[in-house]
């Protein structure tokens, strides 16, 4: 005899768990909405009047930052305690110091937007770190 | 073909495109009307050039950014 019965006996947990999930089908697809922020608020800052406060935000670290809306498309981006690397980055001549350790940045091509801002500032720090 | 979520990063509005090899980020922008806008994959990169081809930098269904142009002033302009 080439075969011997064994009897039966229970299938294992995970088999048993997957061949339920086969039986029962997948559930209904639910969608994800994706949310669509401003690229400011996505990165966390917030919003008081003109005034925005939060951090800039690189693989290298997050710095403080304010930014001052003026009327006109006029944004004033600020930078809170720059960190050596920042300091040593060719373009630190465009940093205004405006004590107690703020400095004014100033933008040679200005954004239209606070966030675009943002990028650009974020874009430099990594720069300052990578160079 | 790739398909591309392009963030519009003051609005938080997202633009999907597809694109074909050889779509340069100018074609991008001026489909979606986005005029004087630059297109990047994020602050730790580079923006892209108008005329330069994005299909082989991005993968298919990524999000992109497109901002206004902004930049540091130039030393010379600070100093």
């Amino acid at each position: 005899m080439r075969l011997k019965d064994l009897g039966t006996r229970p299938a294992p947990a995970t088999i048993r768990s997957l061949l339920s999930r086969i039986v029962r089908g997948h559930g209904p697809t639910v969608p994800v909405e994706r949310r669509e922020v401003p690229y400011w608020q996505e990165r966390g800052w917030t919003r008081s009047g003109n005034k925005y406060t939060g951090t800039y935000q690189t693989q290298y670290g997050a710095f403080w930052g304010e930014i001052i809306e003026h009327r006109g498309d006029d944004i004033d981006f600020f930078l809170y305690q720059p960190s050596g690397e920042i300091r040593q980055h060719s373009h630190w001549a465009c940093f205004q110091d405006r004590s107690s350790d703020w400095f004014l940045i100033h933008m040679g091509r200005r954004p239209k937007d606070v966030s675009s801002g943002i990028l650009a500032i974020e874009r430099l720090i990594t720069e300052a770190f990578e160079s | 073909m790739k398909r591309l979520s392009v963030v519009v990063a003051g609005t938080g509005q997202i633009r999907d495109v597809e694109i074909q090899p050889g779509t340069t980020a100018g074609d991008i922008l001026n489909q979606l009307g986005l005029k004087d806008y630059l297109l990047s994959k994020g602050p730790n990169d580079p923006f892209f050039a108008n005329a330069e081809s994005v299909f082989d930098k991005v993968n298919d269904g990524e999000k992109i950014f497109a901002s206004t142009k902004a930049e540091v002033g130039e030393r010379l302009l600070c100093a």
